[in-house]
């Protein structure tokens, strides 16, 4: 059985040397697959995410970035849908364990938990450095691959690290779940009102606009800046990914709680009140 | 008030790595990097730093050198030196063992880097570290000295010196 197994693992990592050299040996020799001209598909797409040029205005999303103008843009309602689809299962993760991370204060204790000093002042450091890398990811979401959804699952790198070495116990008394469930509903509340934000203006100025609306459209002339003097702001992209990763990042922290609960501390609520 | 002086070397640090990975300093970098060193700053201020005079000292910086250029220089190169000769030669002279060595030096930082000097020295891993602090259990290729004192003035020594100057 481990012979079997052994040569297995041999013959597929064998297989996958075999494969990755050949695709780059035939992009040495000049085969590219996929042919390396723009599709139509692809060139309608750079014409219309940021393009200047008065026939393409109306349709144009204003971010050089091609996929975030896609997925916040072109078709932002089912971005929202995926949105939703964690927040359901952090709701079923809640409804499960409720009212159990408040009970880890009552575990918690003045010893020192966790891992060693070392591990612990170095995750002190690295913490800050995740976050600000995170954040950049985010902010230039409509600049460069990225956006709210990876700047977010970043930063909730920074939570993990802080449970695993500082303790549950210790990193309940920092967030808890309640909050941290908050914080994500702001982030939902930020992404709903960013939807809506454009109509919003066009109302007040006695006028109508299209729900997730960015960009000007032909029939209504309203939109957020996507030029601030030299820089691209990339109108409500910018919005939907800085709510994304505030939804993202504390959604994830709160998961990352209820994942690591110890069992002896939730067994009675997990259990259920027959 | 002490949390925001303590957000300042803070900011500064999440301000430089945001534009490192950024890789760009346009206006809109700038402003947005501004904006989130501030934020991440005062929100991780209380966790990173306890004392907001130490990285803006002169001195510790000029001893940062220092440390630096011999531990790379010195330290590191004496320390490959020993290991090559070691796996080199035919006997295989080594003598392994786990010594406990005293940590003399002071702050969370200072014992840090000086565990990570030792660890980062070929033949010397920092295995484990006394629970209140006190003492390093170090995987030593060649024990020469099984005392404290000996295996303290052997392995860390140098490096408290040095470190206990930057962070202490």
């Amino acid at each position: 059985m481990g012979n079997t197994l052994q040569v297995v693992i041999i013959i597929s990592l064998t297989l996958m040397v075999i494969g990755l050299a050949m695709v780059l040996a035939m992009g040495g020799f000049g085969f590219t697959v996929p042919p390396s001209s723009v599709r139509s598909l692809a060139t309608i797409f750079l014409n219309t995410t940021f393009n200047l040029d008065t026939k393409y205005r109306y349709v144009s999303a204003m971010s050089p970035e091609a996929v975030t103008a896609i997925v916040w843009d072109y078709r932002g309602l089912d971005t929202l849908f995926e949105t939703s689809v964690m927040f359901i299962a952090i709701v079923g993760a809640l409804a499960i364990s409720r009212g159990a991370s408040e009970k880890l204060l009552k575990g918690f204790s003045k010893t020192r938990g966790g891992m060693s000093l070392i591990v612990k002042t170095i995750t002190r450091i690295i913490i800050v450095m995740i976050a600000s890398v995170g954040l950049s990811i985010t902010l230039h979401g409509h600049l460069t691959p990225g956006g709210g959804f990876q700047g977010g699952a970043t930063i909730a790198v920074a939570p993990m690290l802080l449970i695993i070495t500082f303790s549950i116990y210790l990193f309940s008394k920092m967030i808890t779940v309640s909050k941290a469930v908050t914080l994500r509903s702001i982030g939902l509340i930020g992404i709903a009102l960013s939807a809506f934000i454009v109509l919003i203006i066009a109302i007040l100025h006695g006028d109508l606009a299209y729900i997730f609306q960015n960009q000007p459209k032909l029939y209504s002339h309203y939109g957020l800046p996507s030029y601030a003097e030299v820089m691209v702001l990339g109108g409500t992209l910018l919005l939907f990914n800085t709510f994304e990763t505030l939804a993202v990042a504390f959604g994830f922290t709160a998961l990352f709680i209820l994942f690591i609960l110890p069992e002896e501390v939730v067994k009675d609520i997990i259990k259920g009140e027959e | 008030m002490g949390r925001l002086y303590r957000a300042i070397p803070v900011s500064l640090l999440v301000f430089i790595v945001y534009i490192v990975f950024t890789g760009a300093i346009t206006p809109y970098d700038i402003i947005t990097g501004v904006l989130v060193s501030i934020v991440i700053g005062i929100i991780t201020a209380n966790i990173v730093i306890s004392n907001p005079y130490k990285p803006f000292d002169p001195r510790r910086w000029a001893h940062t050198i220092v440390y630096t250029l011999y531990y790379f220089f010195v330290a590191e190169v004496k320390a490959h030196i020993d290991v090559i000769k070691r796996i080199l030669s035919p006997k295989m002279p080594i003598n392994p063992g786990i010594v406990k060595i005293p940590i003399r030096v002071n702050s969370d930082y200072a014992i840090t880097a000086v565990a990570n000097s030792i660890t980062n020295t070929p033949g010397t891993v920092v295995v484990e570290i006394d629970e209140n602090g006190k003492y390093f259990y170090v995987h030593w290729i060649d024990v020469k000295r099984i005392d404290e004192e000996g295996a303290y003035r052997s392995i860390s020594y140098i490096f408290e010196k040095y470190a206990s100057k930057v962070f202490d």
